[in-house]
């Protein structure tokens, strides 16, 4: 039990965290969930002192009246006592961290109370499955996110077991599924039977669980709500009290004027950015318009930080930026933008605010106060930035980077910690600035700032944009639904720090060995290849000193140097070949392994590329892989390793001009690595063009026909002369910048003699250095410059080869399917659909749509094209994941089942059959492999397929390729129900099965469908609503959502939607009929 | 990346007790305080590389090592060839024997903050009985500098949109002015993370007088006595040539 009594307190000297409390009265028993809410400076966190004792042992002040915990009064109990009875979790995540990695973090509050190593060992266990922590076990706690931190923080209390928990603002830097997460750990301690205090300004997530709400002001409790009289509270009631909202779904939200105008602020192509080998960032393209303001929201560590400081050219990334139609660098970027940072505190550079704003700004004074006055700062100009609130130093940074002049702000979640005031004047604060800058783009896990100001929402899933959407009335519920989904998987992920090279070894395999086994021999013959410059310099030795030279005695020498050329040349090519094995042996490893993955993978995220590059990543791109294994490791190993072995023999031979020659090589490599540099920086341009132009000429060859017929040439000819154009100036740009290094680098490492002959020369006239040294040093510097300029040819590839692996790389780490790995274990199959929502990309398709189909029923969906009828099949058969929401089969949801157990409980007839190109029996097959020639003639005969299959020139073994020019759409989509029958799955999709079926075929269809769906649960979705009459149950679809439901007779009654449907369905098969009759 | 504390450890072979990595921190400034000779030197450094390579930092110690022995290398034949202008020699010789000397006071540094824990830290020094007012301010010693780093880093970012320069030319003209805009941030931000992290590890009974456990295992091992043996050894063998040949 907690009791304050009388408590008054004031911190003594300068406190930036209000100015304490006065009597004040608050007994919290156990077991209690208590929040404490109220504005900014209202004394929550005092109050949270006051309890965890840090109140009067730390901060220091004048403290009268008494706190007691458990009877025993805090302030005269040592810290180290209460922290065994009360854990707390600070604010700020960066800040509560004693060790720098997290294992550690988790286990020092144990470890401080002095609990056996045993125990401790048991805790940490418990705190990782009870909070699902094990992704950021044993990591370094600076390269964590906010939120991971936070994550941490809670868990080093919660393995301290205390029974009170005092957490002040836990939810400030979580994304929506920590903040699920971190609920579901309160209702845990609660269940756990622990009294937790929680100063916070989210209490949304706290409604269900809190039992009191404590309403500070000024530093007195003023009022007490229990969760149904806050729950009640109006919005306006509760913005005129200060507090946030209470509800996600109730927030208000007055949709922002869209302008309409079709140019891009910033345009981003193909960004990709790596932190140490991991990427962090996979953009194909976004577009965000003029003076919008972009949300940009994801879960933490999705990589929403990374873009903006990529997109502000603080990191650096491949890619192309471009602001105002301008592509731009990474200098010029960082000159017209402005990142407003979550620690305000770094960007304050000055004594006074006046200075700050003015520092290195273009403006006069006059404009600069102006500028300040603006934002509420007028009276602050002489203030030292360090003595303000919060608040007043994000407007000064925001002053700052308004009188730079700056046209694209990013803000780092501002909104974090901010009482409803704070987040109303921030919010205003955009809206007075929104014309002023051209963008602004402010990451943020924050609806209520979202609904109240922002233009557009980004969507950040894994480093990629998951989808792009303006806030109108649909984009608001969609906002919504996103904050109040509930998904427990924690996003947290290890990063893989292997290098580009390593995956690649990693995919090698066995072949790994091979390679080295070939950079052996490529050593060897390198060597050899060097070797018989030693011998001209012994033969020149022997001139030099006067030995006579003759034929005889030179014999071995020049045998020497042959056989030195002859193994060169063997161990060369054997070093070739054995590489060029190991390298192929790995090119099919990955595409065996790419093809996996695609297996893996939404059908959504395959379709959306273009099929020209699906195609050249198979050939193409990892034929680069073949360049990089074959010859750049093993030679490129070879050709580096002689020279160094050659330079320390020049060492020994003179030291001075060994020293010459490393800082040639030097010069020469700095100058390939500036080459590198700037070609990186344009290269990323240049790919993306060359991406744009392959695309776009597959598509010109393949909507060839519709140009030509529409006669559309212009149109199409004028794009793909663009992207042809672009992919022009691209190249030659990044060629312009990348040849004067090449040239210089190539002149500096082919004629390193050059260098060494004059300087060598100075020294022997100095009488430094001896002749037959000077000739040794001559010849071992021509020995090794063909070797290094070998080399360096591969450092003009590197940049396109690593460009190659890292987008093989991209496609291979897409995240799949969520599938799970158990068998189907349903009680029976029913299905269920439970607030289902799902988009592709930007535009939401279904939106929140729950029905459950009884076992042994059949139900209909119908509605207009676009309605999400057949998408809801499609997340049936899961070829998606959901964006939030749960379908199940017999209650077991089909994301834990694997892909083959779902498919064996479900038959899909899809809209469109594919043939494979294989017999016609062989095709039916597909239904169920182990099926006997019988069984599938058998089905075909159900399926009313017989007849014509049997009129083909080979009957059942007609390749489909040969047939499939012959048979009609209703007959192909006859042996899809042929296949579907083999297979005799309980459920069964029937996806516009009777779209392609002419009158003649409508009887033998029904005929199938009766007899395929009989006794089974099916879904039929349909056009033609007379086939679906009969169903037990029919859905009505309409933009997303279910709009009315029920039977035929009922729908026709009282559904406007369905009785259009109908009258319109019915029009269009009299119509068929009666053209049938014409003709 | 510089200076940085605690990586992973995964790839360690050995794990040596911090009190073994302090010993070796000693003896290293013993060697190169005493040592004037590059055989002893050459061997003590081998004997630290394979230290830190056993500690799992494998590519940098074999890095460090190649750089180590190819300077000897370059100095060896330097000394025997006995030719070149004597600045050159000069200038090139002493870079490279401080280079040496100091090698393996870098490396045991970088053993003791790259793969040691905070809480293995703390341990350590429990088990050595120092007492809390040593042990405290010197584990947070080892925490703040990640958490300058971090600072630093932020305020560096920041100084890139103010158009405020680090190239060495723009310190030159203003150093005054450099100073305090790497300073102010600096100070205001380290001061309020350094006092909420006290509160923090306060809070959490960092001083209490109980004795603290650790469910890091310190021990001496067998490894730990042997190393510590081997390098006392030779430390002592220093020390005593010194005051031998002193005493001669």
């Amino acid at each position: 039990m907690i009791e304050l009594k009388n408590v008054d307190f004031h911190y003594g000297g300068e406190n930036g965290t209000g100015d304490g409390v006065d009597a004040l009265n608050l007994t919290i028993h156990d077991g209690e969930i208590v929040v404490l809410c109220g504005e900014s400076g209202c004394g929550k966190t005092t109050v949270t002192r006051l309890i965890n004792g840090l109140i009067p042992h730390f901060y220091e002040g004048e403290l009268l009246g008494e706190v007691l915990i458990d009877g025993v009064n805090v302030s005269q109990s040592e810290l180290s006592e209460t922290a065994k009875k009360v854990g707390s979790v600070f604010q700020n995540p960066k800040s509560q961290f004693f060790n720098i990695d997290t294992t550690g973090e988790l286990t020092f509050g144990c470890e401080n109370l002095g609990m056996p190593p045993a125990e401790i060992a048991r805790r940490l266990e418990k705190t990782k499955d009870d909070l699902k922590l094990s992704a950021l076990m044993n990591r370094n706690i600076f390269e964590l996110s906010g939120g991971e931190k936070q994550q941490i923080a809670c868990g080093s209390v919660y393995a301290t077991e205390p029974d009170i928990f005092v957490m002040d603002e836990p939810s400030s830097n979580l994304d929506q599924k920590a903040v699920h997460r971190l609920h579901d750990t309160l209702c845990k301690m609660k269940q756990a039977g622990k009294t937790i205090v929680i100063s916070e300004h989210r209490l949304h997530f706290l409604t269900d669980i809190a039992d009191r709400f404590i309403y500070l002001n000024d530093g007195r409790i003023e009022r007490e709500f229990t969760c149904e009289e806050i729950m009640q509270l109006s919005a306006e009631a509760l913005s005129g009290l200060g507090l946030r909202c209470t509800s996600i779904s109730q927030i208000p939200c007055a949709p922002q004027p869209l302008n309409q105008q079709k140019k891009p602020a910033l345009e981003v192509l193909d960004l990709s950015c790596s932190r140490q080998n991991a990427r962090i960032l996979d953009i194909d393209r976004i577009r965000l318009p003029e003076h919008g303001i972009i949300a940009v929201i994801g879960d933490n560590g999705c990589g929403k930080s990374t873009l903006a400081e990529a997109l502000c050219g603080l990191l650096p990334c491949d890619g192309s930026v471009s602001f105002g139609e301008a592509y731009l660098d990474a200098k010029q970027r960082q000159k017209q933008s402005y990142l407003v940072m979550q620690d305000v505190n770094r960007q304050l550079f000055s004594d006074s605010v006046l200075e700050e704003v003015m520092l290195n700004a273009d403006v006069t004074e006059h404009d600069a106060k102006s500028t300040l006055s603006a934002l509420g700062l007028g009276d602050y100009t002489d203030r030292h930035p360090a003595s303000l609130s919060g608040g007043q130093k994000q407007r000064t940074a925001i002053a700052a980077a308004l009188c730079a002049g700056k046209e694209i702000l990013f803000y780092d979640e501002p909104t974090s910690g901010l009482d409803c005031r704070g987040m109303e004047r921030f919010a205003a604060l955009l809206h007075d600035t929104q014309q002023r800058v051209r963008l602004s783009v402010i990451i943020t896990h924050d609806p209520e700032l979202i609904l109240r100001c922002c233009t557009h929402v980004l969507h950040l899933a894994n480093g990629r944009v998951s989808a792009f959407y303006p806030i109108d009335l649909a984009g608001a519920e969609r906002v919504r639904s996103y904050f109040l989904a509930k998904s427990e998987d924690s996003t947290s992920k290890k990063r893989d720090h292997t290098s580009q090279v390593g995956k690649i070894l990693q995919y090698a395999g066995d072949h790994r060995k091979t390679v080295c086994f070939a950079a052996f021999l490529m050593i060897l013959g390198a060597a050899a290849s060097v070797t018989p410059y030693g011998i001209v310099s012994i033969l020149a030795n022997r001139l030099l000193t006067g030995e006579s030279v003759t034929l005889q005695n030179s014999m071995p020498l020049i045998g020497g140097i042959l056989l030195c050329e002859i193994l060169y040349a063997v161990l060369y090519m054997q070093g070739l070949k054995v590489s060029h094995h190991a390298a192929f042996g790995t090119l099919e490893n990955i595409r065996c392994r790419l093809q996996e993955k695609l297996e893996a993978q939404p059908l959504g995220s395959i379709t959306e590329r273009p099929s020209g590059e699906i195609k050249k990543l198979f050939t193409e791109d990892i034929e680069s892989i073949e360049m990089l294994l074959a010859h750049m490791i093993p030679e490129g190993l070879a050709n580096l390793f002689v020279p160094a072995a050659a330079l320390l023999l020049l060492i020994a031979a003179d030291w001075q001009l060994a020293v010459l020659t490393v800082l040639m090589v030097l010069i020469g490599l700095s100058i390939s690595k500036q080459m590198y540099k700037v070609g990186m920086d344009r290269m990323g341009s240049y790919f993306a063009s060359a991406r744009r132009m392959n695309n776009e000429i597959v598509e010109y060859v393949g909507g060839m026909e519709v140009v030509r017929v529409f006669n559309r040439q212009n149109d199409s000819d004028a794009k793909f002369e663009k992207a042809v154009r672009e992919y022009r100036d691209f190249a030659l740009d990044w060629y312009r910048v990348s040849w004067p290094w090449m040239a210089l680098y190539g002149s500096v490492f082919s004629h390193i003699v050059l260098y060494t002959l004059p300087f060598g020369g100075l020294l022997i006239l100095l009488g430094q250095l001896d002749v037959t040294r000077y000739l040794l040093a001559l010849i071992l510097s021509f020995g090794i410059g063909p070797l290094l300029l070998h080399c360096m040819s591969f450092v003009g590839a590197i940049p396109q080869v690593s460009y190659k692996l890292q987008s093989l790389e991209r496609a291979l780490d897409t995240p799949p399917l969520k599938a799970g790995d158990a068998a189907f274990s349903g009680t029976d199959h029913s299905i269920r659909f439970e607030d289902v929502h799902f988009s592709y990309r930007d535009t939401e398709v279904i939106k929140g749509v729950s029905f459950e189909v009884p076992q042994g029923t059949t139900f209909a969906l119908i509605g207009h094209s676009g309605s999400g009828k057949s998408t809801l099949a499609k997340l049936l058969v899961h070829y998606y994941d959901l964006n939030s929401g749960r379908i199940s089969i017999g209650g077991q949801n089909i994301c834990d089942l694997t892909q083959d157990a779902l498919n064996a409980q479900i038959a899909y007839v899809s809209q469109d059959a594919f043939l494979f190109n294989k017999s016609i029996m062989e095709n039916i097959r597909i239904g169920r492999k182990d099926a006997a020639d019988e069984d599938v003639m058998a089905a075909a005969k159900l399926a009313e397929c017989d007849d014509f299959i049997r009129s083909l020139p080979q009957g059942y073994d007609t390749p489909a390729g040969l047939a499939g020019s012959m048979l009609s759409g209703g007959q192909k989509q006859r042996i899809a129900f042929a296949r579907a029958i083999l297979k005799d799955a309980p459920i069964i999709v029937l996806d516009e099965a009777t779209a392609f079926v002419d009158a003649e075929n409508e009887q033998k269809m029904r005929r199938a469908i009766s007899r395929i769906t009989q006794g089974k649960t099916v879904i039929i979705i349909a056009h033609k609503l007379r086939s679906v009459q009969d169903a037990d149950r029919i859905l009505v679809l309409r933009d997303g959502q279910i709009a009315a439901q029920g039977t035929h007779d009922a729908l026709y009654q009282t559904s406007e939607d369905y009785r259009r449907l109908w009258d319109i369905s019915a029009q269009t098969q009299d119509w068929k009929l009666k053209q049938e009759v014409t003709a | 990346m510089g200076f940085d504390v605690y990586d992973d450890e995964s790839k360690a072979l050995l794990h040596f007790d911090p009190r073994t990595k302090f010993m070796l921190f000693v003896t290293s400034l013993i060697v190169s305080v005493n040592c004037f000779d590059l055989m002893p030197l050459l061997i003590y450094s081998v004997f630290l590389c394979a230290i830190y390579f056993l500690c799992g930092k494998r590519m940098q110690a074999v890095k460090l090592f190649a750089a180590f022995a190819f300077l000897t290398y370059l100095k060896f034949a330097m000394e025997r060839a006995g030719t070149g202008a004597p600045v050159v020699v000069m200038i090139f010789s002493t870079l490279i024997t401080v280079f040496l000397f100091f090698f393996p006071v870098l490396i045991s540094l970088m053993l003791i903050t790259k793969t040691t824990r905070i809480n293995q830290f703390l341990a350590a020094f429990q088990a050595m009985h120092l007492p809390n007012a040593l042990i405290i301010p010197l584990a947070v010693m080892f925490r703040f500098i990640p958490t300058v780093q971090e600072e630093w880093q932020g305020i560096r970012k920041a100084m890139a949109f103010r158009g405020i320069s680090m190239e060495p030319a723009a310190i030159l003209r203003a150093p005054m002015k450099t100073v305090e805009y790497i300073l102010i941030p600096l100070l205001f931000s380290t001061i309020s993370v350094m006092e909420e992290l006290a509160a923090a590890a306060l809070a959490r009974g960092m001083d209490s007088e109980k004795k603290r456990t650790s469910c890091e295992t310190v021990k001496l091992r067998v490894h730990d006595d042997l190393v510590m043996l081997v390098f006392l050894g030779i430390a002592g063998y220093f020390v005593y040539r010194k005051i031998t040949g002193g005493a001669a």
